[in-house]
């Protein structure tokens, strides 16, 4: 009796499994596809929730949305003709190496995109490539209960004593830390290009807490690890309303812009239908939508945001204006020599 | 005066013990903590105890359709490569092979190369063939990884097979397949469920080969963790690692008491 259990039972799990595994071949879509890379988190929940299934429905088509990095490796190894993503969302610096090699197109314009016409011009300025949807600004946070005042400055960072109670990202990995290092060169150089300003004013700022994810920030910052870091300020808002002691600085120089960019493989198959899924991500709707349930700054200068939105983002020309863009394209050029300088700097 | 010495070792072996266990059980702990603490993030001492992770853990529909498609493709795994790396070892074992020990290599391998690599060929493999990231590729390639652990395991048993069992069951008129089913395989089977927890182990844990073979809404627990920890770092991914954990723990359990793993061992 207890063979025969066990044997059915492990004959019924063998075939459980076999039959699972084997229904995603039983049907495929026959409406036409997007693919499409996209975020994780509360914006990959709003996406997957609301703002995808109505553009399905609005456009009769399905959409896969991959949230599983690394994109740019999957896009560089699938064929040019038949490339994995047809619309790519990622960071500027991502971005600008997909154009580099070919793998999106170098610019998209309102002949494409109509909603383009109503972006900032940051958002199709010559630093992108692509077009930007949203931004989010590379300021401070810091503790508001270590009787810390807000800072004014960039350079606060490096105030001694913050030594070991501060925050910033291993440069290699973390966009936020390299469009930080350039601003070293700008603040204490000659310029975003003067590299070895940078470097000098990064060793300043040793002893320093690196991480590698705005999220483990977020998270020291929370647990009193560092008291004042290098931040996004939507890192620092979707705390807002609960009661934590945290708070997001602009300091006076400006802020650093994050672009969330969104572009086109030139080998998709269905290329009308990526162009028109970057003009509904441009939507004032889809754009008010998105910007309040992750605190990004819309590029749509006519999205109207609610009161406690609209105090904080940058969407009006005169915030605008503060948002320092970073020439991903010369940064990339020097990668490598950069990670290995920063490398012999931290571990110095 | 004599006892001395004695307490002194046992004392010095309980501490080399404790030391061991809390090397190993302490990034569990702390796990553990998370998961129940009510704070978004870790701190210690805890300032309370909740199951909020965990409600939001098992809330999840993308928590729970990766655990779901984790724990079938750990499921298909071990069946697969508890099936390959038997034959492969009693062929390398027994067989006069030509090229065995290149053979024998060549089965390792996929443990001596980046897993990360093997998931990035396989992809390519996938894309020139054009079929898309099926859920099968995913079961092949963790198979891949997982059929070395059942090989060297089965290798082992067989190393100290007394073949004259064999002999005697043949000699008495046991058909090949008879002595094979009733013989052999009984006394090879520990060799074969070891090597099967430990393909469930790295199916389920693995990482990076799933990370180029997952498609869209069908991605592991791992992947999902991953991506959840770039932009999420509150309490829900400790209580995912902690059901993983346990599941794990159980279905190895469950595999010891269904075949007998313990009971084979004894033999």
């Amino acid at each position: 009796m207890l063979q025969l259990t066990r044997r059915s039972l492990l004959q019924s799990a063998v075939a459980g499994a076999a039959a699972s595994l084997g229904a995603p071949w039983v049907a495929r879509a026959e409406a036409a596809t997007l693919r499409i890379t996209t975020w994780g988190g509360k914006w990959g929940e709003v996406m997957k929730g609301q703002v995808l299934p109505a553009f399905e429905r609005e456009y009769n088509c399905k959409v896969e949305a991959d949230q599983a990095f690394p994109y740019l490796p999957k896009l560089q190894a699938s064929p040019r003709n038949a490339p994995i993503y047809d619309v790519l969302h990622a960071n500027s610096n991502e971005q600008w190496q997909a154009a580099v090699a070919g793998l999106v197109m170098e610019k998209i314009t309102a002949k494409e995109v109509p909603n383009i016409k109503d972006v900032y011009p940051y958002a199709i300025s010559e630093r992108m490539a692509g077009v930007s949807i949203f931004t989010s600004a590379i300021g401070l946070g810091y503790r508001t209960d270590k009787g810390l005042t807000s800072p004014k400055s960039w350079k606060d960072l490096a105030d001694p004593k913050f030594a070991g109670q501060r925050g910033g990202y291993q440069i290699p990995v973390n966009s936020l830390g390299q469009a930080h290092l350039l601003l070293l060169g700008q603040l204490y150089g000659k310029g975003m290009t003067d590299l070895e300003a940078a470097y000098k004013a990064l060793e300043q700022l040793k002893p320093i807490k690196l991480v590698d994810f705005t999220g483990q920030m977020e998270k020291m910052l929370l647990q009193g690890e560092v008291v004042l870091c290098v931040i996004h300020d939507s890192g620092i808002y979707r705390y807002d309303g609960q009661n934590q002691p945290i708070d997001f600085a602009a300091p006076a120089e400006g802020v650093l812009s994050l672009e969330q960019v969104l572009n086109v493989t030139p080998g998709t198959k269905v290329k009308e239908l990526a162009f028109a899924y970057i003009d509904y991500m441009l939507r004032p709707d889809v754009q008010k939508q998105l910007a309040e349930a992750v605190w990004y700054s819309p590029s749509n200068k006519n999205v109207k945001l609610d009161a406690r939105y609209d105090a904080k983002l940058y969407n009006t020309p005169e915030k605008v204006a503060k948002l320092i863009q970073v020439d991903w394209k010369w940064y990339n050029d020097r990668k490598d020599q950069i990670d290995a300088r920063v490398a012999r700097i931290m571990r110095g | 005066m004599s006892t001395r010495p004695a307490s002194w070792g046992r004392w010095t072996y309980y501490g080399i013990n404790g030391c061991i266990l809390g090397f190993l059980l302490g990034p569990l702990i702390v796990v553990a903590i998370f998961s129940l603490n009510p704070t978004p993030y870790i701190q210690f001492p805890p300032v309370g105890v909740t199951l909020r992770w965990y409600e939001k853990f098992f809330a999840s529909h993308e928590f729970m359709n990766s655990l779901w498609l984790s724990f079938r493709i750990a499921a298909a795994v071990v069946v697969l490569s508890s099936l390959i790396g038997a034959c492969a070892a009693l062929a390398l074992a027994r067989g006069r092979l030509p090229g065995a020990r290149f053979l024998a290599a060549l089965f390792l391998a996929p443990l001596m190369l980046p897993a990360i690599l093997t998931g990035l060929a396989l992809f390519q493999l996938l894309l020139t063939f054009d079929v898309g990231r099926p859920t099968w590729a995913l079961v092949i390639g963790h198979t891949l990884v997982a059929v070395p652990y059942v090989i060297r395991t089965t290798i082992a048993v067989l190393a100290d097979f007394d073949r004259s069992i064999e002999e005697a069951a043949a000699v008495l008129g046991a058909s090949p397949v008879r002595v094979f089913f009733e013989v052999t395989l009984p006394i090879i089977r520990p060799g074969i469920i070891a090597g099967g927890i430990f393909a469930f182990i790295v199916s389920f844990d693995q990482f990076p080969i799933s990370l180029f073979l997952v498609a869209p809404n069908n991605e592991t627990l791992p992947i999902v963790m991953f991506n959840y920890m770039k932009f999420e770092l509150d309490g829900a991914i400790a209580a995912a690692s902690m059901v993983s954990i346990l599941l794990a723990l159980a279905v190895v359990l469950a595999i010891d008491r269904l075949v007998g793993l313990r009971a084979t061992m004894k033999m």
